[in-house]
C-alpha cells in the first residue's frame, strides 16, 4: 500500500478551481519530482495535502488515515510534513527555537537538535541569531531542518532551491542522502527540472491544475516533458 | 525633598499602571487584537475580590487575589475561544474592535444590574495607611509592595515567553499563525491561554488599583484608558516599555497633581498627548 494515496482531488480557490482530478501517490521510502510551470497549481496542492487550504474534494489517504478533510494540526502529528515555500521561519525566535518548534508535535525518531546541527553545521554556529540575519540558504537549511525535527515520514518541499545560489542548492541537495537514509519519503516541488529529476525516482508534471505527465524519472524524453511542462 | 517623594510616590504608582497595561499589550502583541473590555474586566475582578472579602471577613482581602487571578484566568479562556476566535482572523480589523466594544458595554449594563451603581473600594485596613520612612521620606507600603509584584511579574512573564516551550509557541503563533500549525499547534487554542493570562494580569491591576481608589461599574473605561496610554507610551507590544510607560504616567499624574491639587490625571494625559506628538513609536520600539 502506499503512503500517501491521492484520487480525484479537488481544489479551489474561492470560486476557482486550481487543482482538478489530481491522483498521485508516494511510496514508503519513496522521492518523487513534482514540477510544472508557475501557477501549475504546485504549491496550492502541497497546501491541500497538509491541511492549509480547506476547500478541498477528494480522497486522500495517508498511511491508510483519511486525511482529507483533517485539520492541518493533525495532519502534522501523523508525520506528514510540509517545508513551506519562501521558507517562513519565525522572526523573533531564534534558529534553536525555530529548529525547537518542529517537536512540538511530540513525534519520536531519530532526528534531534544533534543531528540537524550534523547535517548542517553553520546552523551550530548560527544557533542564537534570528533568522533575518541568516543567509537565504541558511534560512532555507534552517526551515528544513524545523521539518527534519517533526520526524517525518513523508516530507514535502516546496521550491526550496528558489532564489538560492548554486553552490548552496547543491549543498542543501546533498543532504537528501541523509534524509532519506531514515527512510523518510519525499516529494520536491521545482522549478529547476533537471534537479529535480537527478535526485527523484518518479516524476509528475503538472499543466494547468491537471497531471499531464507522470513516469519515472530516469529515461524520460525530452520533448515529452517540454510538451507536458508548457502543453500546446 | 518634598519633589523626590512625588517622583518615587509616581514611579511606585506607575507600577500599577503598568499591571494595568500588560493585559493589553500582551494580547495586542500576540493577535494583533485591541480588547475593549479589557477595563470592564478589571472592574469585574475588583467586584468579585470585593464581593469574596464581604462573604468571609475573616480572610485577609488581599489573599483573595488568588482565587480572582484563578477566576480571571478561566473567563479570559472562555471570552476567547466562545467570542473573540471568531474574529481574530478577520481580514476587517474593525471586527475585533467593535465585537470587544460590544462585549464592554454588556458587562458594565450586566454589572450596574448585578452589583449596583454605587461606589465601592476594597478596603484593606491599615495596610492602605502603613508606610516606611527611608532617609526622611516617607514611601507607602501598599504601592511599594505593588511596584515589586509589577516588577516580579514583568520578570516572571519574560522568563516564560523567552525560556519554555509555551513561551516559543506563543511567539511564534504571534510570527507566523498559520505555519505553527505545521508543527502540530492550534493557534486558537494558544490565544485562548494568552487572554487567560492576559486577564489573570489585569485582575491583579484592577485588584490593587480597586485598594488605591474606589470604583463603580463604569470606571472600566478609565481604566481602558490608562491601560491603553500605557501601552502606546511604551511602544505597542513591548513589555519593558509598558512597565516604563506606566511609570511615567504615574509620574506625571503625582507632579501634576502637586501643581494643581484638582487636575486628576489631567497631566497624565497630557504627557500622553506630547509623547504621541514627538514620538509616536512609544519609548521602546520592539516586538512580544
Amino acid at each position: 500500500m502506499a503512503l500517501l494515496d491521492v484520487n480525484g482531488l479537488e481544489i479551489f480557490y474561492g470560486d476557482l478551481q486550481a487543482v482538478f482530478d489530481m491522483n498521485f501517490t508516494v511510496a514508503d521510502g519513496e522521492a518523487v519530482a513534482l514540477v510544472g510551470a508557475n501557477g501549475a497549481g504546485k504549491s496550492t496542492f502541497l497546501k491541500a495535502l497538509v491541511g492549509l487550504n480547506e476547500e478541498r474534494r477528494g480522497a486522500v489517504l495517508f498511511d491508510g488515515i483519511d486525511i482529507s478533510q483533517m485539520p492541518a494540526e493533525q495532519v502534522s502529528r501523523l508525520g506528514l510534513i510540509m517545508v513551506p515555500e519562501g521558507r517562513l521561519l519565525f522572526d523573533s525566535l531564534t534558529i534553536e527555537e525555530n529548529l525547537l518548534m518542529g517537536t512540538v508535535n511530540r513525534r519520536k525518531g531519530s532526528w534531534t537538535l544533534r543531528r540537524v546541527f550534523d547535517l548542517f553545521p553553520i546552523l551550530e554556529e548560527r544557533r542564537r541569531i534570528f533568522p533575518g540575519q541568516l543567509s537565504g540558504g541558511q534560512q532555507q537549511m534552517a526551515a528544513i531542518g524545523r521539518a527534519l525535527m517533526s520526524n517525518p515520514r513523508l516530507l514535502l518541499c516546496d521550491e526550496i532551491s528558489l532564489g538560492l545560489a548554486p553552490v548552496v542548492v547543491e549543498q542543501i541537495y546533498r543532504s537528501f542522502a541523509d534524509i532519506r537514509r531514515e527512510g523518510t519519503a519525499v516529494v520536491l516541488v521545482e522549478q529547476d527540472v533537471k534537479r529535480a529529476l537527478a535526485t527523484s525516482e518518479r516524476i509528475y508534471c503538472l499543466l494547468k491544475g491537471r497531471v499531464s505527465l507522470t513516469g519515472p524519472a530516469q529515461g524520460l524524453q525530452p520533448e515529452q516533458l517540454t510538451h507536458a511542462y508548457f502543453g500546446n | 525633598m518634598i519633589w523626590v517623594e512625588t517622583l518615587i510616590n509616581g514611579a511606585l504608582l506607575g507600577g500599577l499602571y503598568a499591571l494595568l497595561g500588560i493585559g493589553l499589550a500582551l494580547v495586542f502583541g500576540v493577535m494583533r487584537v485591541v480588547n475593549i473590555a479589557h477595563g470592564e474586566f478589571m472592574v469585574l475582578s475588583a467586584f468579585c475580590a470585593v464581593l469574596l472579602s464581604s462573604l468571609f471577613p475573616q480572610v485577609p482581602p488581599l489573599l483573595m487575589l488568588i482565587p480572582v487571578i484563578a477566576l480571571s484566568f478561566a473567563v479570559g479562556w472562555l471570552y476567547q475561544a466562545v467570542i473573540v476566535n471568531r474574529v481574530v482572523t478577520s481580514p476587517d480589523p474593525l471586527s475585533p474592535l467593535l465585537l470587544t466594544f460590544g462585549v464592554s458595554v454588556i458587562l458594565r449594563n450586566v454589572m450596574v444590574e448585578v452589583f449596583g451603581a454605587d461606589v465601592r473600594s476594597l478596603q484593606v485596613g491599615e495596610l492602605s495607611r502603613a508606610s516606611l520612612e527611608i532617609a526622611g521620606l516617607n514611601i507607602g507600603i501598599m504601592p511599594l509592595l505593588t511596584l515589586v509584584l509589577a516588577a516580579l511579574l514583568f520578570m516572571a512573564l519574560q522568563l516564560v515567553l523567552r525560556h519554555t516551550e509555551f513561551g516559543r509557541i506563543v511567539r511564534a503563533t504571534a510570527d507566523r499563525r498559520d505555519i505553527v500549525r505545521l508543527s502540530g499547534v492550534k493557534p486558537d487554542r494558544v490565544y485562548n491561554y494568552v487572554m487567560g493570562l492576559s486577564l489573570a494580569l489585569g485582575a491583579i491591576g484592577g485588584v490593587l488599583l480597586a485598594v488605591r481608589s474606589s470604583f463603580t461599574p463604569f470606571s472600566g473605561a478609565e481604566r481602558l484608558l490608562i491601560a491603553f496610554e500605557v501601552v502606546v507610551l511604551g511602544g505597542l507590544g513591548s513589555f519593558w516599555g509598558a512597565l516604563l510607560g506606566g511609570i511615567a504616567l504615574g509620574m506625571a499624574q503625582l507632579i501634576g497633581l502637586k501643581i494643581d491639587p484638582n487636575a486628576g490625571l489631567l497631566y497624565a494625559h497630557l504627557l500622553f498627548f506630547i509623547m504621541l506628538l514627538i514620538r509616536p513609536s512609544g519609548l521602546v520600539s520592539s516586538r512580544v
